[in-house]
């Protein structure tokens, strides 16, 4: 779906991807039309958490202009300036925290003043990544761009599972005049495991049932395997039960990859046993470490952003397979800044030709490019 | 005991002193110090005397090399470079063209007949230049400041400096200082030879002050027959040819085009219904600074923001030379490109070549040969299509009576095939699996084999063939039901989906991971999956686009319907327009995941952990090994004696790529050459460790520098890379990713141009077209530091309008000042402070911080208002801050009157209008002029506005209270483009744009009003008349005597009493004296009387007090004894009562 440009306005059609537009939209300081937003469905026009995400994105700038159709069904943005600094915000419980976390992650760089966020909501949802993932697997991977870490900080707060949510989170990133180019071509090898399962409003056991069945299957291809329990009570166990567990492979070139699982949703109809949530976690996690690649498959998006906002200098990165939600966002890249990555897929020549049938999947994409030379112009110098 | 101790004395050893064996001893001894040091001779002499000067040494040291470091900046120069800008800049006849002519001539050996607008032309193997002469139009002088790499200053040294190239520099100053280069012209005018080296001493010195000391400064000391001396031109052009450039801040992140060639294209009859239609034209130029983006916003200094409609490169058209091993350049290689001058031979461009007919003669003798060479040139210039797009028009015919196919629409069924592959659920495969359904019930599987039957066979490696094969693949099958396909593919699916649906379900896990695996083998061109079928290079959207529309809705051979494919696209996009946005690698929908605790997966995956195996270069056993035989090596002499060792190490560079291969070579040849890796490594350390630790040269302490050193040599790193990366891509591809890099001769075209651009077209102003990066096309309201300069004759006044030169533009706004006061808010200044910087806001476009600006009050080339001026540049400054919103403050003081004062509270009335404010202002702190401070309180209800208020005093009626308060104010958002290339063509240098507020009224004749409270007149006080003193007379009983009030009646002193000056002495007759006596005896007597009885009266009182007071006492007696009876009786009833109950 590429986009129509008429006097320098974006125009999409369709309610996927609305997130990738706003957050491209407030970087380039392009404005963007999005029209036909379920326009067929029962219940057409923007969801509840699209609105709550432009509100937070009205909260951290300054001038944001946001026009809606009165069926909701098209949206017209022009972005403002970032402001960051303190806010407050209530995420919608439709989606989890995650998915406005990631653009708070992704915006956090080029504010005018550091980011201290308080975002509430569910910490863990099926659709978006959990709090903990953006932690272990996301921060990373910023640090590498920023270099000092001076203030990122992603703590939890409160967890919160879905439907009703109450968890909070703190989330304070530092500002910088632009990003250093980046050259990640070798990702290293696992060397060791960690993760925390969490329990809210359940039973403990449960979370020691998650616990066992994860280390049995890690524990087979690595003996350093250490999985920490969160049994929450009161009020920082959020309003609904729910449990869960979010593992973390490092590798020793500080390659962090993360894979979630948790149980079904008490209404959804099935029940889920906790050795499967465990086994279910651990096999992600496998899947997630014979792709490879510098950075997880979830963050391949986050990457390519900053690899593209970085200053006139060639960034290199190897990644496992791309995502489907990073073709598209690259697309995007490519219409909002007009930055165009070189994609070369890597063959495994060092593996034996006996797994040819396993090559395609850990096949690597090595991506290039040149920084736009994007600078913060939201930040003051004295 | 003497004969013992004579004993005991011996003869003592005497060395020899001459002889043969001295000799050769002091030989033995003797040092040669032929090749020493003075050092190492002297060692005592250039040791540490004192520490403490020799820290101050070092210290001095290392500041020197501190000052001297610069930040390592990634050196961003491209392979081959664009054209130097040398930018010729000067007063009016002061020689500037004379000199570029001279120096062309002295760079290709070719006259010039006349010069306009840049030249560009080969000097050297490595280097071209683009000599540009700068216009008497500030406006000019700020373009060519923005974008010449070296700028000669001409002076006429017969009149000294002038303003303008004051101003000149100082332009330059504030937008990034390129290299600068005096030149004095017109020295023969001094004859004195004196005077002449006192002139050029005093212009030398105070050129350095300008520039900085030591600053080339050339002098051209005549000209002999119209022309400067060929030696001084000379030596001139060698400097010009060796110079060397540092980065600028601007440039290297801005990509920016000299523009030397202008065309317009706009359709003649167009024109013709209406002249003053908006043009369509196309500027050329070397793109400069950094690569420029396909669709980038640029600015046009003079014209204003346009986007790039259409952008490609051009073969160089002033190329430089091969890269034959040679020392000078070829007669041939000495080109000049100057399409605005009119030179310049042949010129190619996308769709034409255009050459240079050598006026009206060449037209004059034909021969046969010339004739034949016009014919064949004459079919080249015609040729308005290039043999790629003759191809792509050329179509073929499958059947007789179908419709042609022409190339463009396989190319687009390929690119919709592949943008399908590239969908979640594999469009491709699981189309064909519905397809085949149709047929056979097991589908699904036949497919699937199908596929995997294209990915094994032997052209599969290149893509573009391969999606033939899939385009003909799904051809066939089509062909196979082509019953069905007559209705529309969307019906067909559906219904199939639901004839389906069930089996489909269950293997619906299972074919989306196959799906997946299937799309990353076909896809080895990632780019294309991603990026689907993106125009390469000079390839423009506007062919595509028609191509596209032409084989839209065709048939191909009247019988395949091209439409399915597109339909099919559309719907799979409609599918996914509303799916629900996740970020996860399977989206929604969860494929199988592989078992991986199965023992085939597990083998495969266990080598991504450290326990695992590792590859040969990085295992640690291995590596191990290799280091112990290295170490071994020179016990072992594996290799013999110690020269072959070196040997082998020099060999191992050759070797490398060998190594690298990992070719099936045994474990032992590739052992044999880590070690002589390992060897060269460890001799490469043993360098290294010797140059830190016995460097005998200098002996003096060093600093730590390393940090500063690794900061280089990562900048040079990442340049090196920035190089290297896309060096051997494809040229098309590389501008794709890379953009159109600094060097390439690139074709703009712009659609509609105002028209006054091209019929006011004068080339003698350089067009700079600057690219624009994120944001900046933006317009907000920009907070930055200025300072007025100080060679600027007036001040300037808030909201009075200024030309503001920023980044690549030029416009006029209406700017605030202020004030950053201590907690950081911006007070407003009504006008700019004399010496220091003061904050300034303006509404104009969004530019990065730190980029320095200068500000001019008019950029009209009226010579007396010049003069008049003085310097032109009112101020300097840099940008600090952008924001869509200001906070400027100024101070307001609301006045108001009490109304009623109670205590220590107080009704004041005038300080609001109404309720409402008063209400907004509830807790503010008030202040009387005395000095009382306040706070309001509350509204009043009846005069409306007025409130209460509380005083820590009481305040008095006549005090006047003040509320001290803020008020914002607004930047006005003007802006306004300066576009002097629009204007005609002789009054270019005469853009007038809002008119300040003074200039209107001196224009019109409009005086103000003088306000009378400001004007000076004679004061008129009256004298103030007090009170007199009154001092109470119980204060005065207290007061000592000295302080009591004198009353002067009674005075001794003989003075005679004033009280009694005026009055009348009254004598009365005996009559009136005896009534006044009788009267008198009456008056003692009734007194008399009035006491007596007043005394009696007293006394009946006090009497009859005593009898009522005994009266009332025995009542009370009476009363009391009464009580006790009753209470009596109660008590008795009461005892009574209590044992009944």
């Amino acid at each position: 779906m590429p986009a129509v440009i008429e006097n320098d306005v974006l125009a999409y059609k369709g309610s996927n991807f609305f997130r990738q537009r706003l957050l491209l939209s407030t970087l380039s300081g392009r404005a963007v039309k999005i029209e036909d937003i379920r326009s067929s469905h029962d219940d057409p026009g923007l969801r509840e958490y699209e609105v709550n995400l432009i509100r937070l994105l009205d909260k951290v700038t300054n001038g944001t202009r946001v026009e809606l159709s009165e069926t909701g069904t098209s949206v017209y943005f022009q972005p403002g300036i970032l402001i960051g600094g303190q806010v407050t915000h209530s995420c919608c419980t439709q989606r989890g925290i995650g998915y406005y976390l990631e653009v708070l992650l992704a915006l956090g760089p080029f504010c005018k003043e550091p980011l201290n966020a308080i975002l509430q909501g569910v910490t863990h949802s099926n659709l978006d990544v959990s709090v903990d993932k953006v932690k272990t697997a996301a921060l990373p991977i910023l640090l590498k761009f920023i270099l000092v870490d001076d203030g990122l900080e992603l703590k939890v707060v409160r967890r919160g599972a879905p439907p009703l949510g109450g968890g909070e989170i703190v989330f304070r990133c530092p500002v910088r005049r632009h990003l250093r180019p980046l050259q990640w071509t070798k990702w290293g090898l696992v060397k060791r495991i960690r993760g925390i399962v969490y329990a809210l409003r359940v039973s403990p056991t449960m979370a020691n049932r998650v616990v066992e069945s994860a280390k049995g299957v890690m524990l087979k291809f690595l003996p350093d395997v250490y999985i920490n329990t969160d049994q929450c009570r009161g009020p920082n166990a959020g309003k609904s039960p729910g449990y869960g567990v979010s593992l973390v492979a490092e590798t020793d070139e500080k390659t962090f990859y993360c894979a979630e699982a948790k149980n079904l949703e008490v209404g959804s109809g099935s029940v889920s046993l906790p050795e499967d949530v465990g086994r279910e976690a651990a096999q992600r996690l496998l899947d997630e470490v014979a792709r490879g690649g510098a950075v997880d498959s979830s963050f391949q998006w986050l990457l390519a952003l900053w690899m593209a906002l970085g200053q006139k200098d060639v960034s290199e990165c190897v990644v496992g397979p791309l995502s489907e939600y990073t073709i598209t966002f690259l697309q995007h890249l490519k219409e909002f800044f007009g930055v165009m990555f070189k994609l070369e897929v890597l063959r495994n020549d060092s593996e034996d030709d006996s797994d040819d049938e396993d090559t395609p999947l850990t096949s690597k994409v090595k991506m290039t490019c040149i920084g736009i030379g994007y600078v913060n112009i939201s930040k003051r110098t004295l | 005991m003497a004969d013992e101790s004579a004993f005991d004395k011996k003869k003592a050893h005497r060395a020899k002193h001459a002889g043969r064996k001295a000799e050769k001893k002091k030989k033995k001894n003797q040092v040669d110090t032929s090749n020493l040091s003075a050092r190492q001779r002297n060692p005592k002499a250039f040791a540490i005397q004192s520490a403490v000067r020799a820290e101050r040494q070092f210290r001095r040291r290392e500041d020197v090399i501190a000052k001297k470091q610069h930040i390592p900046q990634v050196d961003k120069t491209p392979l081959e470079p664009p054209p130097i800008v040398v930018a010729v800049v000067g007063p009016p006849r002061v020689g500037k063209t004379t000199l570029i002519n001279n120096l062309i001539k002295s760079f290709i050996k070719t006259n010039v007949t006349h010069t306009n607008g840049p030249i560009t032309i080969v000097t050297s193997k490595k280097r071209r230049i683009t000599l540009i002469e700068c216009n008497n139009d500030i406006n000019s002088m700020i373009d060519i400041a923005k974008c010449a790499d070296l700028v000669l200053l001409l002076c006429d040294a017969s009149f000294g400096f002038e303003m303008e190239i004051f101003e000149f520099l100082n332009i330059c100053q504030v937008h990034g200082m390129p290299k600068i280069m005096g030149v004095l012209t017109h020295l023969d005018m001094i004859k004195n030879a004196k005077t002449l080296k006192m002139t050029k001493k005093t212009l030398k010195h105070r050129f350095w002050t300008e520039v900085y000391p030591g600053a080339k400064l050339f002098y051209l000391s005549g000209i002999l027959h119209g022309e400067y001396l060929r030696n001084e031109i000379k030596n001139l052009s060698r400097f010009i040819s060796v110079m060397k450039f540092r980065p600028l801040s601007w440039r290297s992140t801005h990509a920016y085009v000299l523009a030397d060639r202008m065309e317009d294209v706009t359709n003649q009859e167009i024109i013709r219904k209406n002249s003053k239609v908006n043009r369509d034209i196309i500027l050329y130029g070397y793109v400069r600074g950094v690569p420029l983006m396909k669709d980038s916003m640029v600015h046009i200094a003079g014209v204003g923001d346009m986007k790039i409609s259409e952008l490609s490169y051009l073969p160089d058209p002033c190329p430089l030379p091969s890269n034959e091993k040679k020392r000078h350049l070829m007669e041939r290689e000495r080109q000049i490109y100057a399409p605005f001058s009119g030179v310049g031979g042949i010129v190619y461009d996308k769709d034409a070549v255009y050459i240079e007919l050598k006026g009206s003669h060449s037209h004059a003798q034909e021969d046969e040969e010339t004739n034949e060479k016009k014919t064949l040139l004459k079919n080249v210039v015609e040729t308005t299509e290039t043999i790629d797009e003759q191809m792509q028009e050329s179509g073929f015919k499958l059947f007789s009576g179908g419709a042609v196919i022409y190339p463009e629409m396989v190319k687009d069924d390929e690119y919709l095939q592949k943008k399908n592959e590239g969908n979640v659920e594999s469009d491709n495969d699981s189309t064909d699996g519905y397809e085949s359904d149709s047929e056979h019930d097991s589908g699904i599987d036949q497919s699937e084999k199908e596929h995997n039957d294209n990915s094994k066979l032997p052209w599969n490696n290149s893509f573009e063939e391969n999606d033939h094969e899939n385009s003909g693949n799904q051809e066939h099958s089509e062909d196979t039901n082509d019953d069905d396909n007559d209705d529309s593919l969307s019906d067909d699916d559906e219904s199939r989906t639901q004839d389906f649906s069930i089996k489909w379900k269950d293997k619906l896990t299972e074919k989306a991971t196959e799906a997946y695996i299937e799309r990353q083998k076909t896809s080895k061109n990632i780019m294309k999956l991603v990026y689907g079928d993106f125009e390469i290079g000079n390839k423009t959207k506007y062919e595509k686009e028609e191509s596209e529309e032409e084989s839209g809705n065709e048939e191909i051979g009247g019988l395949f319907k091209k439409v399915t494919a597109s339909q099919k696209k559309k719907l799979k996009e409609k599918e996914k327009l509303d799916l629900d946005e996740c970020s996860f690698f399977y989206a929604l929908d969860k494929p199988l995941l592989r078992d991986w605790t199965n023992e085939n997966n597990k083998q495969f995956l266990i080598n991504h952990f450290v326990t695992g195996k590792r590859s040969t270069d990085e295992d640690a056993s291995e590596l191990l090994k290799l280091d112990d035989a290295s170490d071994g090596d020179d016990d072992e002499e594996l290799y013999g004696d110690f020269e072959d060792l070196e040997t082998g190490a020099k060999h191992s560079g050759g070797d490398k790529p060998e190594h690298t291969e990992k070719s099936e070579a045994g474990t032992k040849r590739k052992a044999d050459l880590t070690k002589s890796e390992i060897l060269n490594k460890k001799l490469k350390l043993k360098a290294k460790f010797d140059a830190e630790y016995d460097n005998p040269d200098d002996h003096r302490i060093k600093g730590d520098h390393s940090y500063y050193e690794s900061l280089k040599a990562e900048a040079l790193k990442q340049s090196e890379l920035n190089k290297a990366v896309f060096e051997n891509l494809d040229n098309g591809l590389r501008i794709e990713v890379e953009g159109f890099r600094p060097g390439l001769y690139v074709r703009m075209f712009f659609k509609n141009m105002p028209s006054e651009f091209v019929t006011n077209f004068d080339c003698s102003y350089p067009i700079l077209i600057g690219a624009l990066n994120m944001a900046e096309q933006n317009i907000g309201f920009v907070s930055c530091k200025v300072k007025k300069h100080r060679w600027y004759k007036k001040i300037l006044k808030t909201n009075d309008p200024l030309i503001i030169s920023l980044g690549w533009r030029r416009f006029q706004t209406l700017p605030i000042y202020s004030k950053i006061e201590d907690d950081l808010k911006c007070r407003y200044l009504k006008y700019t402070p004399e010496h220091v910087t003061c904050n300034m806001h303006f509404f104009g476009p969004i530019t990065p911080q730190n980029t320095g600006f200068l500000a001019l009050q008019s950029v009209n080339n009226k010579t007396n208002e010049i003069k008049q001026m003085g310097f032109r540049i009112a101020a300097t400054g840099s940008v600090n801050e952008i924001n869509k919103s200001t906070q400027i403050v100024k101070k307001l003081k609301l006045v108001g009157t009490p109304l009623k004062i109670y205590k220590k509270t107080a009704f004041i009335k005038d300080m609001f209008t109404s309720t409402l404010e008063v209400a907004k202002f509830e807790g503010a702190r008030i202040k009387t002029v005395s000095g009382i401070r306040g706070q309001i309180k509350k509204a009043l209800n009846k005069p409306e506005g007025a409130f209460r208020a509380t005083f820590e005093d009481k305040i008095l009626m006549s005090d006047i209270i003040f509320c001290r308060t803020w008020y914002k104010v607004d930047v006005t958002k003007f802006y306004a483009p300066v576009v002097n290339l629009l204007l005609p063509i002789n009054s270019k240098n005469a853009w007038q744009g809002m008119k300040t507020k003074g200039q209107l009224k001196r224009e019109r004749n409009i005086k103000n009003e003088a306000n009378t409270d400001s004007m000076y007149l004679d004061v008129n006080r009256e004298p103030k008349v007090f009170k007199p003193l009154r001092i109470p007379k119980e204060l005065q009983k207290g007061l000592p005597y000295r302080f009591k009030p004198k009353d002067k009646t009674t005075t001794l002193s003989g003075k005679p009493n004033n009280k009694f000056k005026n009055r009348i002495a009254v004598v009365k007759s005996p009559y009136e004296q005896k009534v006044s006596n009788v009267m008198k005896m009456l008056k003692t007597n009734f007194d008399k009387k009035k006491e007596t009885q007043k005394q009696a009266t007293a006394e009946r009182l006090k009497n009859h007090k005593k009898k009522l007071e005994e009266e009332e006492w025995r009542r009370i007696k009476r009363q009391k004894e009464l009580k006790k009876k009753i209470c009596r009786q109660l008590s008795k009833m009461g005892n009574k009562k209590r044992p009944q109950m």
